[in-house]
């Protein structure tokens, strides 16, 4: 008897497309709030990304309480403490986050405590230590990588304990993922790629995993081929708001299905060498995805194999013998990686980041065993074959 | 339409409820397996890891004041373990502790799956079998120090099913350390 069992959940409500900013008005008003404390970045709001979100509010009638653009590349204590003053200094009563990953998970923080009260993160740090809903909260993610807009997931950095406070609860999923493509046309060719890498990995993890299950893979497939399908194109016309738009949705369906299966050895490897190198996380997902992939054809090999109709298409998964379909697509995979690289030189190998000390990969592959991804990649990994795999994407 | 008459509600009470006898039966039975399993498991990982080199290098990169829990949601069966200088020992748990790790399954079939070793621990979670509170590098360590104590003192074709890949260890290596470890659970249990 197969025992099976799995729980899918996603109750994130997804606007996307064109104009699509000049729908936030009714989801906040529909929610009965009007006065959103906007979350954001210096980079973003010089960019101009917010004064395109408020003018399309204030077309329909909503003006921010108050802007809040102090989120540093790492969401800190610091950071949040300060958010949520200026949430109530200007006594709004909702949030919406402009942004990447590091915006998100500041707002998702500052939004426990606007609900909460107080001005300490670290009481709700764990998991399921929310109890109940918190204020209307809209994301516009302004990478498409992240997934960050349909995670229940936030990562504080408590600069005193050196330590990063993950905070896990459902109460933190937005209500409502803007997904416009006038957020991502600015964005720089390299953090496209490497986002759009990122995007790839979350999806082709949450499809190779132990936690996959039929409802994730059908966001994962349709990831993948959103980004085989667009990300070149996009990096040789970087104002091709369609695949910019396919980009990010693809992204977020990315996210939807990690955060229901959850990722594996690829992000093990690839958050280790993060902090120990300080390689951008996009860049290392795209570095070790078909190293990774080689490495757990020995338990997935069917399931890598189908990856093939999805990085390319149907003419050519039909016309590749079943037994070289695996192959066939982690090749694939290496080929975009080329053609990314010779598009706007985002790195391929450890080597070519320039950032990663040869002598560091032992202290690396120690602390990729010790991270909680592992548990979900379906090959065991020793100490010394994670050491092998850092050799093998040097 | 027609009355549902005394007795045919009856009938369907029961046909809803099954067999309430049978299934109370099996509850008792599947609880009363998962509290012997969990004693044991923490008697013989505290026995492992005092005897057990990996597990006890494992051990060693421990917070000094580490403490764990096992259990159910319920709250009717569990461990409690803490690092007692270079090894694991078996505590006792109180309620509204504070610990630095817990495991904790959401039914008392989930726990007997795994400890009936149907199922391993990353099967458990990848099927959402339990949850887990506190830091994740620590659970890995703990969950390490699990299979590994699984895959010395259970026989190979039982400890094949609870963990992902059986580690290799020669059959002298492996009969020499599972009797240590079982020897030096009697002398726990009746040694004090």
């Amino acid at each position: 008897m197969r025992r099976d069992f799995y729980e899918f959940f996603c109750p994130v409500k997804t606007v996307a497309g064109y104009k699509a900013l000049e729908h936030m008005a009714f989801e906040l008003r529909s929610r009965g709030v009007s006065r959103p404390l906007v979350v954001s970045d210096r980079g973003v709001v010089g960019a101009g990304l917010v004064t395109t979100v408020t003018e399309a509010l204030a077309a329909d009638g909503i003006s921010p309480g108050g802007l809040f653009d102090e989120v540093p590349p790492d969401s800190s204590i610091a950071s949040v403490k300060a958010g949520v003053a200026a949430y109530r200094a200007q006594d709004c009563d909702c949030l919406i986050a402009i942004g990447g990953g590091s915006v998100m998970d500041t707002a998702k923080a500052i939004n426990i405590l606007a609900t909460e009260g107080g001005d300490d993160i670290r009481p709700f740090a764990g998991v399921n230590n929310l109890r109940r809903p918190l204020k209307p909260f809209l994301a516009v993610p302004t990478t498409a990588g992240t997934g960050s807009e349909v995670t229940a997931v936030t990562i504080i950095k408590d600069e005193e304990a050196h330590a990063k406070l993950p905070v896990v609860s459902p109460y933190l999923l937005p209500d409502v993922a803007v997904l416009d493509p006038r957020m991502t046309l600015k964005l720089p060719p390299q953090i496209t790629a490497a986002t759009a890498l990122d995007a790839l990995t979350h999806a082709t993890e949450a499809f190779t995993c132990l936690a996959k299950n039929p409802v994730s893979d059908a966001y994962a497939t349709t990831a993948i081929s959103g980004v085989a399908r667009w990300l070149v194109p996009v990096l040789e016309e970087p104002s091709n708001a369609e695949g910019r738009l396919e980009l990010a949705q693809a992204a977020t369906m990315a996210g939807i299905a990690f955060s229901n299966s959850m990722v594996g050895l690829v992000h093990s490897l690839g958050h280790a060498v993060g902090a120990t190198a300080g390689v951008h996380h996009g860049t290392c997902m795209g570095i070790f995805l078909p190293v990774v992939l080689e490495f757990n054809l020995e338990a997935r090999e069917r399931e890598i194999g189908e990856l093939l109709l999805y990085l390319s298409d149907a003419e050519t998964y039909a016309a590749t013998p079943a037994s070289q379909r695996a192959t066939a697509a982690i090749a694939r995979i290496r080929s975009l990686k080329d053609q990314v690289k010779s598009l706007c030189g985002l790195p391929r190998s450890l080597s070519e980041t320039g950032q990663v000390r040869r002598e560091d990969l032992d202290a690396i592959a120690a602390l990729a065993l010790d991270d909680g991804s592992m548990i979900m990649n379906p090959v065991e990994v020793s100490l010394e074959e994670a050491r092998a795999l850092l050799d093998r994407a040097w | 339409m027609q009355a549902e008459t005394g007795s045919s509600a009856a009938d369907t009470a029961g046909r809803v409820a099954g067999s309430p006898g049978r299934a109370r039966a099996a509850y008792r039975a599947q609880l009363l397996y998962v509290r012997v399993m969990m004693w044991l498991v923490g008697r013989l990982l505290q026995a492992a890891s005092a005897v057990d080199p990996v597990i006890r290098a494992e051990v060693a990169a421990l917070p000094a004041d580490f403490t764990f829990a096992m259990r159910l949601s319920s709250g009717l069966a569990g461990l409690s373990m803490r690092r007692d200088g270079e090894r694991l020992a078996t505590r006792k748990s109180s309620a509204g502790e504070s610990l630095s790790l817990v495991f904790e399954f959401k039914h008392l079939t989930h726990a007997f799956l795994v400890l009936g070793f149907v199922e391993g621990t990353a099967r458990a979670f990848a099927n959402d079998r339990m949850t887990l509170s506190g830091d994740a590098a620590l659970a890995m360590k703990i969950v390490r120090c699990l299979n590994r104590m699984e895959a010395l003192v259970l026989p190979k074709f039982v400890a094949a099913r609870a963990v992902k890949r059986y580690p290799q260890i020669g059959l002298g290596t492996k009969l020499g350390l599972a009797l240590k470890i079982y020897g030096r659970f009697l002398i726990d249990l009746f040694g004090g």
